[in-house]
């Protein structure tokens, strides 16, 4: 009977060609994931007021005890943690993760994850096959795009992939089918870093960060693992028991008769969901439902054209609109966009932020030929494959205006005189710390105050899918809602344990700067810290607040969370328990920031979002909101964020972190009670840790 | 990446799919008037084999590579989650085009069984307790892996546990230790169960096949056609 875990740590010095071990016991406590990343990262970062190209940063790529295993939304993902590239004023510590096959490979090769230390004195690629790793020459593969790179890599370490190959030295050294899973970035990733990925297989990105250019940095193009082995879990019945328990919240556990219910679920929602981004048949031919391991959602698809495979969401609706209004119609050119900046392993959030302002600037009449902002881009063919292959090309190869852009987005306006104008009226719509404006701050409250209290676009849509897309669907379509605002908010609200509140979920006007909605916060904020991000449970699956085919449309957070992880590791977390972790790991990372320079002064919206001068979405913005004792479905999209309010919900939100609220810094005191009585030795030691 | 990379014949002057197809003479395990005939005298005078009672099908175009039917397969036999250890194997290709990105390799349990002739020892043997099923003793195998080289199909169906140092192959749940569930012919299977795509089914009745493999179609008449897939 295991535990899930594989109990070892990969440590690869890139600068002295080490390898070696790391317990993974020394750091179970933390889960997996990023709360194990960023333990690693605390111990082994010696310097963490470093850029992120610098050799001394550091990054983990992390699996979790529910690797590999048959927990569905998190067998398949991977995160990944360092001091990234992207970034106004600073590029933070921050994280991302992925989906796909990584993380069980690296599971069945008998690792919980990688450390990735200093620079290599040549191009390398760490080939990973079950405990032998070793340093392969990559010279030739530093300017290859992301699917060569993993085609010639497969073929290096197994070659044809249709017939069981031997990969030990002996009869019992291991064989597998499998393709090895490989993690790379794009060519020349160092030169623009701020707007590169890491991508594995065909569509799996860690999209923000500039994590490509860390890679790159390093002198590293991939990381591939091909794992022979497998992993052994506490309750083997109980797990497959919990399996087929959850089954009967899916769709595809209803498939006889799914009685579709209008909304954008989380374990609801059917398969195949990213032909309606790419454009459908129309785009792609025939299509398949593709999943990560061990996923019932089957959120991508695969295409009879090739175009568009496991592209989702952002990188699949890049040119989605572009292609409607050139075309009427979308067209190959959408699922052939997608695929370029997988293959050019490029930020396809950077490239929409990219694109919409390129849209402002021309409105402006400041961008073209021998303009303001002088370019030969075929701007006039925005929407076409032409198009998006010239724009990554001047990035890549840092012609026309690719040397400023890869700078970053802000950096690049501060260079063009455009900053002030362009950042205040939102046409460069970056919304917190210079990512993309994804959910609007000022609508979707939760999303933008997580997004400047921590490192980036939190990219969570745990209240999004329910709150906002299936709220303003119903009356975008008309549909009579079956729940009412008041059932929706009493079902979120007893699923968020310590913090439960009955206006968690109140998007009024005042409601987004309550005391309700700053536990709110607190709950998404040390959840996703703890479920999502170091166990692995996928975005687009948890949490499960409303379910269509639940009882009375309750999903199963948080039974589910504690049942499967449970079941893996056998240790008796509680729900709670989990959240505390959460809560530890976020005071870590904020420790990790406060030494990069992090102050309450900084934690700010651009100008746009404060003045509601910026634009708006075009659709109803519907979300619940209690109004004159009432709980209603309320369009929000008219507001913007009121600056006093503003800084009294921070205050709000410090005071119950325990954190200074003069400064945001934690208390000696609030670490202390998480154990983290040494990260509050080291913000004394540099001044700054908070005042009691 | 279709079914039909067989390898070479028999040795006995037809080939495996030829022969398992029953165009070489009168396959065994077809069905006659509804009756199964489970072993005559075949044209070159080999005894046959009874047929299974029976067996896995797969639709590939349904599966979506999540490769639950792997891990399902190998926690219910062997206690963990194993790709090696899977008696049923999903190989893809992810910049692949559809149907030719995904392969489904699921034993046929084949009517006329290779693996079993192979076997010097007995070991690959028609299993009568547990409706013929094709199944491995490990007590008895020696490890010469004959059973391994003479599967048809690739990959081959049979498999080498590196761990318990023996043959092994899908015995359709008819031994899983670690699954509460009874398995076998005429019980329940672990990848069926567990597939959440509902693209691996079971069946007693011998499966059509063709030079592509056998013909299953899982979706049409089904909600999946709701899923807007096809053109």
């Amino acid at each position: 009977m295991g535990n899930g875990y594989a109990g070892k740590i990969l440590k690869v010095d890139l600068t002295t060609r080490q390898i070696e071990e790391i317990p993974t016991s020394k750091y179970e406590e933390w889960g997996g994931g990023h709360g194990m990343g960023s333990a690693v990262f605390w111990d082994l970062c010696e310097d963490k007021t470093v850029t992120g190209d610098d050799p001394k940063n550091v990054m983990t790529i992390m699996g979790s005890p529910v690797s590999g295993t048959l927990v569905p939304g998190a067998s398949g993902r991977t995160e990944v943690q360092a001091i990234g590239l992207l970034g106004y004023p600073h590029p933070w510590y921050t994280r991302g993760n992925f989906g796909g096959r990584f993380s069980v490979h690296l599971k069945y090769a008998g690792w919980d994850g990688i450390a990735i230390v200093g620079k290599a004195d040549a191009p390398v690629w760490i080939n990973i096959v079950d405990d032998k790793v070793t340093l392969e020459d990559a010279t030739d593969l530093m300017d290859m795009d992301t699917w060569k790179t993993q085609e010639l890599i497969w073929d290096d370490v197994r070659g044809s992939q249709s017939d069981w190959s031997a990969v030990g030295g002996s009869r019992d050294g291991g064989r597998s089918t499998q393709l090895p899973a490989v993690l790379t970035c794009g060519p020349k990733a160092g030169t623009c870093g701020p707007l590169t990925a890491l991508i594995h297989d065909a569509g799996n990105a860690v999209g923000n960060a500039g994590f490509g250019g860390v890679f790159y940095s390093k002198n590293l193009k991939a990381v591939s693992v091909l794992g022979t082995g497998g992993v052994e879990v506490a309750d083997t019945a109980g797990l497959i028991e919990t399996r087929k328990w959850s089954a009967a919240y899916a769709w595809t556990g209803n498939a006889e008769d799914p009685t579709p219910v209008t909304g954008s679920w989380q374990q609801g929602a059917s398969p195949g969901q990213a032909a309606g981004h790419l454009g459908g048949t129309v785009a792609m031919g025939d299509l398949r439902a593709n999943a990560c391991a061990a996923c019932p959602r089957s959120c991508k698809v695969r295409s009879s054209s090739g175009f568009g495979n496991e592209s989702m969401c952002v990188e699949a609706l890049l040119n989605l609109s572009l292609d409607y209004a050139t075309n009427g119609a979308p067209t190959d050119a959408t699922p052939r966009v997608a695929d370029m900046s997988n293959r050019y392993g490029l930020n396809a959030y950077q490239l929409s932020a990219i694109r919409d302002w390129i849209k402002a600037l021309i409105k402006k009449d400041v961008i073209g030929p021998g303009k303001q902002i002088d370019t030969q881009l075929p701007i006039d063919k925005m929407g076409s494959v032409e198009f998006w292959e010239a724009l990554s090309m001047a990035i890549i190869d840092q012609t026309d205006i690719g040397p400023d852009l890869s700078m970053g987005l802000v950096q690049a306006a501060e260079k063009w005189g455009r900053l002030p104008e362009d950042l205040a009226d939102g046409s460069l719509p970056l919304a917190y710390w210079g990512y993309t404006h994804h959910y609007d701050p000022r609508t979707e409250a939760e999303w933008g105050w997580g997004s400047i209290l921590g490192d980036r676009d939190i990219n969570e849509h745990d209240f999004n899918f329910t709150c906002y897309w299936t709220t303003s669907n119903w009356a975008l379509l008309g549909v009579t809602p079956p729940i009412t605002a008041e059932r929706m908010a009493e079902i979120i609200s007893k699923k968020m344990g310590p913090y439960s509140d009955p206006m968690n979920v109140d998007y009024s006007d005042e409601g987004i700067y309550s005391e309700a909605f700053a536990k709110t916060v607190a709950w998404h904020r040390h959840y996703t810290r703890f479920y999502k991000q170091s166990i692995g449970l996928c975005d687009w699956y948890w949490a499960d607040f409303v379910n269509p085919y639940g009882p009375d449309f309750e999903g199963i957070t948080p039974e589910g969370e504690q049942k499967f992880l449970n079941a893996v590791t056998g240790g008796g977390l509680s729900y709670e328990d989990g959240l505390e972790v959460g809560r530890r790991i976020w005071n870590l990372d904020r420790a990790i920031w406060i030494m990069q320079g992090r102050h309450r002064d900084m934690e700010v919206f651009p100008e746009y979002i404060y003045d509601s001068v910026g634009v708006k979405a075009a659709t109803p913005y519907v979300m619940p909101a209690f109004v004159d004792g009432n709980w209603i479905y309320k369009d929000v999209n008219d507001r913007g964020i009121d600056r006093d309010k503003a800084e009294e919900f921070k205050t709000r939100f410090y005071t119950l972190e325990g954190w200074d609220v003069e400064t945001g810094w934690p208390t000696r005191s609030t670490l202390e009670e998480l154990d983290l009585g040494y990260v509050a030795d080291k913000l004394e030691e540099i001044g700054k840790l908070g005042a009691a | 990446m279709v079914d039909n990379d067989t390898k070479d014949v028999v040795g006995q002057g037809i080939s495996r799919r030829q022969f398992m197809t029953g165009v070489g003479g009168a396959g065994v395990g077809m069905v006659l008037g509804g009756l199964v005939v489970k072993g005559f005298i075949l044209p070159d005078e080999v005894l046959a084999i009874p047929a299974s009672e029976g067996y896995l099908l797969v639709d590939t175009k349904k599966c979506s590579g999540c490769t639950t039917c792997m891990m399902a397969c190998s926690l219910v036999h062997e206690g963990r989650s194993d790709y090696s250890l899977s008696r049923i194997q999903i190989t893809q290709n992810p910049m692949g085009r559809f149907p030719d990105d995904i392969f489904m390799a699921q034993c046929r349990q084949c009517p006329y069984p290779p693996c079993v002739e192979a076997c010097p020892t007995g070991a690959n043997h028609a299993d009568a307790e547990n409706g013929n099923v094709r199944t491995v003793d490990p007590a008895k195998c020696i490890g010469c892996e004959r059973c391994i080289q003479a599967c048809p199909y690739t990959p081959s169906r049979m498999q080498w546990n590196a761990i318990d140092k023996n043959a092994q192959k899908c015995d359709l749940c008819a031994n899983t230790p670690y699954w509460d569930e009874e398995g076998g012919p005429g019980g329940k299977q672990a990848c069926v169960e567990m597939c959440p795509m509902h693209a691996i089914t079971f069946t007693t009745q011998t499966p059509v096949q063709s030079t592509d493999g056998y013909e299953v179609d899982l979706r049409t008449g089904t909600s999946w056609e709701l899923l807007g897939l096809s053109a």
